[in-house]
């Protein structure tokens, strides 16, 4: 009797908390409501309805009384509804929830929040195949892409589960990544020990279309989930107020521009959207430590050429935002009422993972992947120069120049790798567990390998002397952060990544075989593996799992023969001379390098006497050089050629700084602030020199434009919280102080990652900007791969 | 002393009242209690079994593998989820052995921990099931979803595989 009671509440509480007026469901949860398999088609999905699109520049349907009376009964009844529903499933599961930040912070560590009061039942959230019944080329792309498999897949789960069930930690701490990987379970309160809420499908749906599509404001650009979702709506009245959950598809169809009201928000076009996952920083609250940086794509779009936000950047672009490359118009397939002239923008959101798709065999995704990583010139590789010991002059360009080789030299190649069109670092976000790197062979004319860097051991793990466009996280014990234990992370030993435009440098030594003839062959690539073999072991247990796809994403060979090489024609994707050599005095000026870094920007300047950048170039190194004389002739030269260049200009009110001439160094910032409202860098300088010049207004104006771009500048944080004291303003001078605390490189940090290369001597040279890789292979101790 | 018949008539209302909510409150607090079942939650099963479903975990112990058994029944019918885990040795081969165990239809499914198959069950009791047998590194875990109907107009022979599935991408979510 007492079981019969309880199961009885128990189907009453359930029906309750998942009860909805919306008739459209009830067609389609039967098959879908705990997940289906997952389906690399639309198979599953009902027919849409039949629908003619009106003409272009037709005004929308006019409803009839009665038209509008149905729509405003139905608005009632799903308010009510709605409303009842959050009722009961607060009351269901906020006793049971662990408020582990109190009351007021439900989600923290996480920065999402939702409209309205209390938790949010998961049942208000419309599920793909409502969406997916009008959008069915959508729903296939996002079947198979990252957003919809952001949960359930075993590369996060293995991370995530290690969170749960960490001592010190535990479930409401795994609100910090479910904000962004499974945000309607966060909200849902199925984030606490004893959940009281089903799972089955916004686990298996991840980011399903109506958590983009419902987000009604962006909070800031801080990231972890800096949204406020609303409650997910279909369609607005006449007035252009929400209506709650589902509605019947003809409420749509007769109103599309309705529906766009209530799904579309400009912001899904901006970087900013992007933002609010795409950037991440580690709180104390997550970490019982500081704030650390963990992965901020949207800051490197911001710095980057594609952004037009920064005018320091090496070279220019078009305008292009995160959606531009991410989310490409393509011609559909199946039937989609949102397509426009028989195109969609991309549901896949293409980049880099080939983990997902491989293990779950979306063989679509895969292939479209792989295809995008290979084309769009995202990478340029050149096999530059070679270097011998004791020549004066190095042998470069390579292609460009004659020159001889013999057998038994020892040479050095200059292999340089340009982050040519990524709009974000190579490699970008959770590059402890991404693996890209430089493959680099010599070869005898028969095919002999002379020497190999980059290699896989037959286990599968890269060569630990692998150059790797990676980071390695340590932990207060200077042991490597391994399986993304990001909780534990206080230091990055290194961090090899490429910025946006910017190039590196890697140095390969070897010597030719006594008895070498003929020619050899020396190749480079950049391989890409998604993820580390180390990783995966972790995730499916070492020689369990098969080899994950490893994409070349750009290679360069040449062939150089023994004896006399001659000039030869360059290849089509090859870069022109100028460029190469700006690329080697980019890469030079980032390995410290300065005197080699200007001699190669002189050589830019010789090819291209009118290229006022150059000139800025040799300037910008020089001024880092502090050499302030000739640093000021490069400037003067090259706003002698350019006098608009925002950049020179920049640099030139650094130098004004340095001269004492404030009237000048002002006029240079404010005129690139003019030309460049959103540089960080410029507002910052100017920002610090009407501080300096006691103008504490102008000073404050500054900074608080600097932290509407860059909400974690340190130099904003401490100069607002001087000037917000001299103000009387001690709230917000406290708050600022706080932040900059919080914010700043914990002084001890660097001695975790001295402790880890210590231990580590076959990879700590990677922590050194200017290092060689050889063949003379010193047997030195130490595990594997950074292990 | 005494009282007047309406306050006393009030206070025993009062008291009947009092002793309901206890009971219910009792009732509530007993079929809400703190679920244990480390792979999936007591909510999650109701969904699966299409409606309350009462669980019952049972931890590993002399070599006998963990087992939680979500029940729900109705008139005449039980619809069950039984899901067992153990850790052992010699994973693949034991899988291999289950799945052949099942007949000629068992599949390998794609995406459910290192490996997986399922299969449909005899219905030797007069209703139908489904069986996965999968594993994550080296634990074993069974998934059988069941219902002593015939035709169960919720577990139908489609839905019993779709739920089946689902069952075993939250307990080999929750395994990895």
């Amino acid at each position: 009797m007492r079981k019969i009671a309880c199961v009885a509440i128990l189907i009453s509480v359930a029906l309750l908390a998942s009860h909805t007026v919306i008739p459209v469901r009830a067609q389609q949860d039967q098959a879908q409501q705990s997940g289906a398999q997952p389906s690399p088609d639309a198979a599953t999905l009902t027919p849409p309805p039949a629908y003619t699109p009106l003409p272009k520049g037709a005004p929308p349907a006019e409803d009839t009384p009665a038209q509008r009376e149905a729509i405003a009964r139905w608005k009632a009844k799903a308010e009510q509804a709605t409303e009842s529903d959050r009722k009961a499933h607060n009351s269901l599961v906020t006793p049971a929830y662990n408020f582990h930040y109190g009351p007021k912070n439900p989600y923290t560590p996480g920065n999402i929040t939702v409209q309205g009061q209390g938790f949010i039942q998961p049942g208000a959230f419309p599920s793909a195949e409502y969406c997916g019944t009008c959008h069915q080329e959508a729903y296939k792309q996002w079947r198979q892409a990252l957003h919809s498999n952001a949960f359930r897949t075993p590369f996060y789960r293995t991370s995530v589960n290690l969170l749960i069930r960490d001592k010190t930690r535990g479930i409401a701490f795994a609100r910090f990544c479910d904000s962004c990987h499974n945000p309607i379970g966060v909200l849902g309160a199925a984030l606490t020990e004893d959940s009281r809420v089903d799972r089955a499908r916004f686990d298996a749906d991840g980011l399903t279309c109506t958590t983009c599509h419902s987000v009604l404001s962006l909070d800031s650009t801080n990231g972890n989930a800096s949204v406020q979702m609303g409650v997910p709506s279909a369609l607005v009245d006449e007035n252009g107020n929400r209506i709650p959950g589902e509605v019947p598809f003809d409420m749509i169809l007769r109103h599309p521009e309705r529906h766009s009201q209530a799904v579309m928000h400009d912001f899904l076009h901006k970087p900013e959207f992007c933002a609010a996952c795409h950037k991440a920083n580690l709180p104390a609250a997550l970490n019982d430590y500081k704030f650390i940086r963990a992965f901020t794509a949207f800051d490197e779009w911001q710095q980057s050429k594609f952004s037009q936000r920064n005018p320091l950047t090496f070279y220019t672009a078009d305008f292009t935002t995160c959606q531009g490359c991410h989310m490409k118009r393509n011609a559909i397939t199946l039937p989609d009422y949102g397509a426009k002239n028989g195109t969609l923008v991309s549901h896949r959101w293409l980049a880099g993972n080939t983990a997902v798709p491989f293990y779950y065999g979306f063989d679509e995704q895969l292939k479209k992947t792989i295809e995008f990583l290979r084309t769009g010139n995202y990478l340029n590789v050149d096999i530059f120069a070679i270097e011998k010991p004791g020549a004066t002059k190095l042998i470069a360009p390579l292609g460009n120049v004659s020159f001889n080789l013999a057998p038994s030299e020892d040479l050095e190649a200059y292999v340089v790798i340009q982050n040519k069109n990524i709009g974000h670092s190579l490699i970008p976000e959770v590059r402890d567990l991404y693996e890209a790197w430089v493959e680099f062979t010599v070869k005898d004319a028969d095919g002999k390998e002379i020497y190999h860097s980059g290699f896989l051991k037959p286990d599968g793990l890269l060569d630990p002397r692998a150059h790797s466009f990676t980071n390695r996280p340590v932990t207060n014990e200077g042991n490597f952060v391994d399986n993304h234990k990001v909780w534990t992370i206080h230091s990055v030993a290194y961090d090899n990544s490429v910025q946006a435009g910017r190039s590196v440098l890697v140095r390969y030594q070897f010597r030719m075989p006594a008895d070498v003839n003929g020619s050899v062959t020396v190749t480079a690539k950049v391989n890409y593996r998604h993820l580390r073999q180390s990783y995966l072991n972790n995730i499916f247990g070492k020689d369990d799992h098969p080899a994950y796809p490893i994409v070349e994403i750009a290679s360069r060979t040449r062939v150089l023969k023994i004896g006399e090489n001659k000039p030869e024609p360059a290849e089509p994707m090859d870069n022109a001379d100028w460029m190469r050599w700006n690329n080697l005095g980019i890469s030079l000026l980032d390995q410290f390098q300065y005197m080699e870094a200007v001699q190669a920007f002189n050589e830019v300047v010789k090819l291209r006497p009118t290229y006022a950048e150059g000139y800025t170039n040799i300037g910008l190194t020089e001024i880092v050089w502090e050499k302030y004389d000739s640093a000021r002739k490069a400037i003067s030269k090259a706003l002698s050629i350019d006098p608009n260049s925002a950049r020179a200009t920049y640099y030139d009110g650094l130098l004004q700084r340095r001269a004492g001439n404030t009237e000048r160094e002002i006029a240079d910032f404010r005129k690139v602030v003019e030309m460049f409202p959103q540089s960080r860098d410029a507002r910052r300088e100017l920002g610090i020199t009407y501080y300096q010049k006691n103008d504490n207004k102008a000073a404050l104006e500054q900074f608080q434009a600097l932290q509407q771009i860059d909400p974690d500048d340190l130099a904003a944080h401490y100069n607002l919280s001087i000037l917000y004291r001299r103000m009387g303003k001690k709230e917000e001078a406290a708050e600022q102080q706080a932040m900059f605390i919080d914010k700043k490189v914990d002084p001890g940090a660097p001695t975790y990652s001295l402790n880890y290369l210590r231990i580590h001597p076959e990879i700590a040279i990677e922590s050194i900007p200017w290092h060689i890789h050889s063949d003379r292979v010193e047997q030195t101790p130490g595990p594997q791969n950074g292990k | 002393m005494t009282y007047p018949a309406k306050l006393v008539e009030r206070a025993q209302r009062m008291r009947r009242l009092v002793t309901i909510s206890l009971l219910f409150l009792g009732l509530t607090a007993n079929c809400q209690a703190k679920n244990n079942c480390p792979w999936i939650n007591e909510a999650t099963a109701s969904g699966l079994l299409g409606g309350g479903a009462v669980g019952d975990f049972t931890d590993a112990s002399g070599g006998q593998p963990a087992v939680c058994t979500f029940t729900q029944t109705g008139a005449g019918f039980t619809r069950t989820l039984r899901i067992t885990v153990e850790v052992t040795p010699g994973t693949h081969a034991r899988l291999q052995a289950a799945a052949q165990a099942c007949g000629k239809n068992s599949a390998p499914i794609q995406a459910i921990g290192n490996e997986a198959a399922m299969c449909a069950l005899d219905n030797r009791n007069a209703g139908q099931g489904e069986l996965v047998v999968g594993r994550v590194r080296d634990q074993l875990f069974t998934i059988t979803l069941s219902t002593t109907l015939k035709d169960d107009p919720i577990l139908t022979r489609m839905a019993l595989k779709d739920k089946a599935y689902t069952a075993s991408e939250q307990v080999a979510g929750n395994l990895f």
